[in-house]
């Protein structure tokens, strides 16, 4: 066997999974969206061709803009805090002399093994305004006599649910950018420290230029999954109060997946959403497999 | 300085244990001493109760749910759902490792230009949101008559995770140095019993770490799941948890109690893995 046939027939099973997972229903989602597809047509098995009008339908619903707006707030706040604090508390488990330091890097990973789910549900009961946990800390601890309405109050409501999702996402950031500063070469902070260079310095010229690759990364990458926010939503607000947590995964399973049930402006709502984060795969593909070497 | 290190230190320590002391104290205490003092940190008596009935299906009520009529069917199919987590876990973890495995190797020794192109296909892969896959999934599933199964959800997870799979694995492969299997092929190995007996005893780190991370991922995976299987006998846990969401019967004591058993099989994992994780997660990012 030739090694390109040999190549080939290794890679069949992920190219038909591929195919038949992603490729297939990514354009089947293509076609339905410039369909008629609600519940009737669905149990006829025939799909009429609407051209735009999905597209238009979408468009011209408020409540999609207000979704659009809420993905981009959420998306903004979660991963410029998750950047920050990343970088942060990478610095601080660097410390390897500092025992609480050895501490908090044994406990980092553990918000990466909780299910988004229950990760939604947990903050659901910090948040609740009669019961919840917070209210109760903040009782407890003298702060406050009233209860706060967290994720109750639609002023709040958006901020609210960024702190569980950053929560559970920033041990991926963390980890990288711990990975990154073990990458430093030593010598680049012992000449500094020949130079009389304060910490501050040692950070900004030295630190933060070595790490301006992995922060792109975890930017992209972020950015790219918080867009599709889905599971905290569900379980924290769905979506409420009134439309203050709408987001754009939240808009594309409603609009398909709870009556009227329209499949059709359901996809093209949904491939929006894929169109604009293909946007950023393209983007994180060029920053970080430019060279595609591996 | 260090009076600082260490002040930092505990404010990241708080915020990371407050869900999980949240949970711990909401799923042993009953909804009645919640409700009787709703300023109190913890609870006044303590009760396994939440978690008895969970385990026995709703046979055993204990004190707290002595009087409720109404369980949600779901609670009482938690055995079931657990089961069916661990086989859609488990099968997922299998077969991304294996086709992965094949063709991250591929991928990451010979250099067609398919095969790069193919890598570039997976990058952009592993950015598609499930939302958008779901509802043709849907469709498909439902015209081929597999919805409410466990191997329809096996199919759409495995070819969901399969491009971070390979994205994770090729950087390890590239890694191990190609003379091995090019002595092995000179005595006489095929490039697939080369690839077989030398390249995968070599390869069991990358293996570990990419299924760990797998199985962590297929265990929390709730869309997928929650738009094919809406029968209660094939849900996994995280639809199970999702459909309590809106049960205004069900109270938070009862949920985290459920939460907590549904998230300690993956924190478990972490713990005894955190070093190929640590490592899978960096190889699966940064690899340029």
């Amino acid at each position: 066997m030739s090694a390109g046939q040999f190549a080939f027939f290794m890679n069949l099973p992920t190219l038909v999974c591929l195919g038949l997972v992603l490729a297939y229903p990514i354009g089947y989602a293509a076609y339905l969206s410039v369909h008629r597809v609600g519940l009737a047509q669905l149990r006829r098995g025939e799909f009429p061709f609407n051209e735009w009008e999905n597209y238009s339908r979408v468009f011209e619903d408020p409540l999609f803009w207000v979704a659009i707006k809420n993905t981009l707030v959420f998306t903004a706040i979660t991963v410029t805090s998750e950047i920050v604090l990343a970088v942060l508390i990478a610095l601080l488990i660097n410390q390897t002399s500092v025992w609480t330091s050895r501490l908090t890097r044994f406990l980092i990973l553990l918000p990466y093994a909780i299910p988004p789910i229950c990760n939604g549900l947990i903050w659901s009961f910090l948040y609740n305004f009669q019961f919840g946990f917070l209210n109760r800390i903040l009782f407890t601890l003298g702060l406050s006599d009233t209860p706060i309405n967290w994720a109750g109050n639609p002023d709040t409501a958006l901020y609210a649910v960024t702190v569980p999702y950053i929560w559970r996402t920033l041990p991926f950031a963390i980890i990288l950018i711990h990975a990154a500063l073990q990458g430093i070469p030593r010598e680049l902070y012992e000449q500094a420290a020949v130079d009389g260079a304060r910490a501050w310095h040692r950070f900004w010229h030295i630190t933060l230029p070595m790490l301006r690759q992995i922060i792109a990364i975890i930017l992209i990458l972020r950015t790219a999954f918080a867009f599709a926010v889905f599971e905290e939503i569900l379980a924290i607000t769905q979506g409420g109060p009134g439309d203050a947590t709408w987001v754009s995964a939240w808009y594309s399973y409603k609009i398909t997946f709870s009556p009227p049930n329209n499949f059709g402006m359901g996809s093209a709502s949904a491939f929006i959403l894929a169109v604009m984060i293909g946007v950023i795969a393209l983007v994180y593909m060029r920053v970080v497999y430019r060279r595609v070497t591996l | 300085m260090r009076a600082l290190l260490h002040a930092a230190n505990i404010a990241v320590i708080v915020f990371i244990l407050l869900p999980v002391a949240a949970v711990f104290i909401g799923s042993v205490q009953s909804e009645k001493s919640m409700q009787a003092d709703t300023k109190r940190l913890l609870p006044a008596e303590y009760t396994a109760d939440n978690f008895v009935v969970i385990l026995s299906k709703g046979e055993q009520k204990g004190r707290i749910f002595e009087q409720v009529t109404y369980l949600p069917d779901n609670i009482k199919k938690f055995y079931t759902a657990f089961a069916n987590s661990a086989i859609v876990a488990s099968s997922v973890t299998l077969l991304t490792l294996l086709f992965g495995s094949l063709s991250a190797y591929t991928i990451a020794r010979q250099r067609f230009r398919w095969t790069l192109f193919l890598l570039q296909a997976n990058i952009v892969a592993r950015f598609v949101p499930v939302i958008v896959l779901m509802i043709p999934l849907y469709i498909v599933v439902r015209s081929v008559g597999q919805l409410n199964s466990l191997g329809g959800v096996i199919v759409a997870e495995t070819g969901f995770l399969l491009p971070y799979a390979i994205l994770i694995l090729a950087p390890y492969f590239d890694a191990i140095p190609p003379e091995l299997e090019e002595a092995a092929r000179i005595d006489g190995c095929s490039r697939l019993r080369a690839f077989i007996h030398v390249v995968v005893p070599l390869a069991t780190p990358a293996l570990a770490a990419c299924g760990v991370i797998i199985f962590i991922a297929s265990w929390h995976e709730l869309l997928i799941p929650l738009i094919l299987n809406a029968r209660p006998d094939f849900m996994t846990l995280p639809v199970v948890i999702a459909s309590l969401v809106g049960d205004v019967f069900v109270f938070f004591n009862l949920m985290m109690a459920i939460c907590l058993l549904a998230l300690a099989p993956t924190v478990i994992l972490v713990a005894l893995l955190q070093k190929y994780i640590v490592e899978g997660l960096a190889a699966g990012a940064v690899k340029g």
